[in-house]
């Protein structure tokens, strides 16, 4: 019996196209994970011009409107999305086995030919300009927004659009604008498909050598910066009117690739900070001071083709700002001071390699593990080493990334709510 | 019978449990010495598993004045009992996570629910942490106090949604006996003024093994699974006294009631709710369907009349099942510039059109593909099976999850149309309006 990945995933090269598939004894479903690298020019903006035009791939392709579309899906129950992730664009699926025939087929054809109906073009845009407007009241991500515009270049990928810029922009945008988006940057340019499910590779084989091993790669090259910019440190308040729960974001710029010796024991070290229930920061500023419901760190934003930065996420009422930051500052500090005991470090790596197991339990699950590690060069095989490799780290190793990177008197502190002033915090 | 590659093996004599029946590869127990349900259903396609304990108790069983009680509670019972306990560096979180556990802990109306998606070489650690609350938990004023500003921050975080605050305006209107009316976070007077005393009283109330349900899904062996039941819920005796019942039943609804929210903000919302039957009558099925019908992607109803159209972001019908009976409603996002009274105006056109001529077998027959296929997609893993049967006990019944298909491809066109006659009524009709303020 097979037992690794590395033994269990089978890999097919197919024109452009890596197909990787995963029979799992599950019973009839399929889920499908895919994506390619679009290569937006991020500081023209094409973040959003990317967003439009992927919002448009369910509206109707070349062969049949949006309603025939739909309901070849909605017959039969499956269920297909397209996103857009940075430089990539992706796409999911999940469907009974029966169905993996139909589905396929759609997806690709959704993929490469998207009708671009006018009509369908003016609806989009004003379903997106709804969303940025709803945006507009949510302190989580006016906060997010925020941080990232004060460590990033509008170049840097991780650089968010404030609601109100992409709303002016959006408005700017025309149904040539995303045609010649999706001309230029769809393509097959490392376009992986994963199949995770009750289904068999010479099922799936010649469906994806019929609807993708022929698409041609697209011109476009990488365009965008991949270091931060950090401003100096600063407080910044966002007023987000009647939000009496405050989102708090506090970070700054980490200058690190994912495959980075340091990231495996920096992403260890942040994880005892403030990864989950137990962590430092929890089990302080919620469990012993009761001063948040929810506090988190982290690393964020950080793959293999840019850096990213440190995170914090803390939601405060207004009566509890000011000492909720402190709270947190002062962990803060003492974690990079004093670093990580043995203790802590033995406990994180068994939950680690716990929760990569629990996290591998559906195929959802795995089918994102696989197509995450292929995205980053690492290949199936790096689910069967993944565990060695935090088992294997040092406390030495995790201190020393921790003392390297994290630094206190750099993070930037984001307000976002119904406050104006500090004073207003204490009323 | 095979399912999932594992020869169910239904163990009809365990000793100390009463076998009580098995259905859809669900084998049902009673623990004979307290009463404490335990459903199991294994699984083998990862080695992991999933245990839950699921009380029969939610913010349906709360008085006016400790509401939010059972939430607290939930929170409370993180904060440890004598032997697992933080100041020991054994805390629920500590020992549990640190084996890779996922865990957590959810409220709702009917029921409260702690659980863990952990390896399966761990099992029985949850088993008897999850046996060692169930009477020990310690309830400390001061461990009161800190989880009281917790949960208020919670609150606020929660009230920052402008939708969270219209569904419970609706449900607050809807509901004027039943406690289906109060928030299940509770109001926050009575949060700020909950005492240990009150929480004491509620679990010992309560938090009994003949008052709740184990479940255990995923890769382990059904027999030393019971074994360590057994072990660890045995010693537990069943509570001194009945559990209270809720007897208070809402009166039926004799005209439309409206409310309007005001809150800061850029769209405006239009919630319609309608009084639904008990979860697990027939016609909560019909109206499952019908649900899916109205809103389910994007050849549904309101769908195209709404959304397709421009007028709404989205527009979504749900069935929400309980235990008493409870709403039927659909929540409609406003596009800019949309006034609600037009939306709401084709929303209603859109429910007496099915009223009056029903619905067509190719929709009735796409929703059902639809759930069957939503079905099979909810039972990836063991913590989405547990997610699932959760609700299904919580209503009253485990089996509704094992039936649920059936019940559902039982459902005609006819059902439909008489069920959208018998609940879509103006006089059982709740509309709530979000109106966005602006600053």
């Amino acid at each position: 019996m097979k037992h690794s990945f590395a033994e269990r995933v089978v890999a097919v090269q197919l024109g452009n196209c890596r197909l990787y598939v995963l029979p799992l004894a599950v019973e009839q479903v399929v889920t499908l994970r895919g994506s390619f690298l679009a290569w937006p020019d991020v500081a023209a903006g094409d973040l959003l011009r990317q967003r439009l035009t992927v919002s448009m791939l369910d509206r109707g392709t070349a062969q049949r409107d949006r309603f025939e579309l739909a309901r070849l899906l909605e017959d039969r129950g499956a269920h297909v999305g397209f996103g857009s992730r940075g430089l990539r664009i992706e796409f999911t699926g999940r469907m009974l086995r029966r169905h993996v025939p139909d589905v396929l087929p759609l997806i690709a054809e959704q993929l490469r030919t998207p009708r671009f109906d006018p009509e369908e073009f003016e609806k989009v845009r004003r379903q997106l300009e709804a969303q940025l407007k709803q945006a507009l009241e949510q302190t989580a991500t006016r906060a997010r927004v925020a941080l990232s515009q004060r460590l990033y270049s509008p170049a840097h990928p991780n650089y968010g659009l404030d609601p109100r810029e992409a709303l002016t922009r959006l408005a700017e945008l025309t149904l040539e604008d995303v045609k010649t988006y999706h001309a230029t940057h769809f393509g097959a340019n490392e376009l992986t498909l994963v199949l995770v499910g009750q289904i068999q590779p010479e099922a799936v084989v010649p469906l994806v050598e019929r609807f993708f091993a022929d698409w041609a790669l697209h011109a476009a090259t990488p365009c965008f910066t991949a270091a931060a910019a950090p401003q100096p440190p600063g407080r910044e308040l966002i007023y987000v009117p009647d939000r009496q729960n405050l989102d708090v974001c506090l970070g700054h710029a980490v200058p690190l690739r994912r495959q980075d010796p340091d990231y495996l024991p920096l992403y260890v070290g942040t994880y005892i900070l403030g990864g989950n229930f137990s962590a430092r920061l929890m089990a302080t500023v919620r469990d012993e001071r009761g001063l948040t419901y929810w506090i988190h760190a982290g690393l964020e934003g950080i793959n293999t083709l840019h850096d990213g930065h440190f995170q914090i996420d803390v939601t405060l009422s207004r009566d509890q700002l000011e000492e909720g930051l402190k709270a947190t500052l002062a962990e803060v500090r003492r974690f990079v001071a004093e670093g990580v005991t043995e203790a802590e470090l033995a406990e994180k790596k068994d939950t680690l390699t716990g929760l990569f197991q629990t996290g591998l339990s559906t195929t959802g699950g795995l089918a994102t593990a696989l197509l995450i590690n292929i995205e980053r060069g690492f290949g199936p095989a790096y689910l069967d080493r993944y565990p060695e490799e935090i088992r294997a780290l040092t406390r030495s190793q995790v201190n020393e990334a921790v003392a390297r990177y994290l630094k206190p008197d750099m993070l930037h502190t984001v307000i976002a709510g119904s406050i104006r002033a500090p004073q207003d915090a204490v009323l | 019978m095979e399912r999932n590659g594992l020869a169910l093996e239904v163990l009809s004599a365990q000793e100390g449990f009463a076998f009580l029946e098995s259905v859809g590869g669900i084998a049902a127990y009673r623990l004979v010495a307290n009463g404490l349900n335990v459903l199991l259903m294994p699984q083998n396609t990862v080695p992991v598993v999933a245990f839950m304990i699921t009380y029969h108790v939610g913010s349906r069983n709360e008085p006016t004045g400790l509401t939010g009680a059972t939430h607290m509670l939930e929170h409370l019972m993180f904060k440890g009992t004598t032997r697992f306990h933080k100041a020991k560096g054994t805390s629920v979180f500590q020992v549990l996570q640190r084996v890779g556990a996922q865990v957590n802990a959810t409220t709702w109306l009917d029921r409260t629910n702690y659980y863990a998606l952990l390896p399966r070489e761990h099992l029985s650690l949850a088993i008897e942490i999850e046996a060692d609350r169930m009477r020990g938990a310690l309830l400390l004023p001061e461990d009161v106090e800190a989880e009281r500003t917790v949960i208020l921050n919670e609150m606020d975080r929660s009230e920052n949604d402008p939708l969270r605050n219209l569904y419970q305006a609706v449900w607050s209107v809807a509901f004027v006996a039943h406690p289906y009316r109060h928030p299940t976070i509770g109001w926050r007077s009575d949060v700020e003024h909950m005492t240990a005393e009150a929480l004491r009283h509620f679990y010992d109330t309560f938090y009994w093994p003949n008052n709740a349900t184990v479940s255990i899904i995923g890769d382990f062996e059904p027999e030393e699974a019971l074994k360590l039941v057994r072990q660890h819920f045995e010693p537990i005796a069943r509570s001194p006294h009945p559990i209270p019942p809720v007897w208070t039943q809402e009166p039926v609804q004799r005209g439309e009631r409206r409310l309007v929210l005001r809150q800061a903000g850029e769209l405006g919302i239009v919630m319609v709710a309608f009084k639904s039957p008990v979860g697990l009558d027939l016609d909560a099925d019909a109206l499952d369907v019908l649900a899916v019908i109205l809103s389910h992607g994007r050849n549904s109803r309101l769908y195209r009349k709404l959304t397709d159209t421009g007028r709404t972001l989205s527009v979504t019908a749900t069935n929400e099942r309980h235990r008493d009976p409870a709403l039927f409603y659909i929540v409609a996002r406003l596009a800019p510039g949309v006034t609600h009274a037009e939306v709401e105006g084709i929303l209603l056109e859109e429910l007496a059109q099915v009223a009056a001529y029903g619905v067509s077998e190719e929709e009735l027959v796409r929703a059902q593909t639809q759930l069957a296929a939503l079905e099979a997609y909810g039972r990836d893993g063991p913590f989405a099976i547990a997610a699932q049967l959760n609700e299904a006990i919580a209503i009253g019944d485990w089996k509704l999850y094992a039936t649920y298909l059936d019940r559902i491809a039982c459902v005609t066109a006819s059902d439909i149309q008489r069920v959208a006659q018998a609940y879509l009524t103006e006089a059982a009709r709740t509309v709530g309006w979000y109106i966005p303020q602006t600053a």
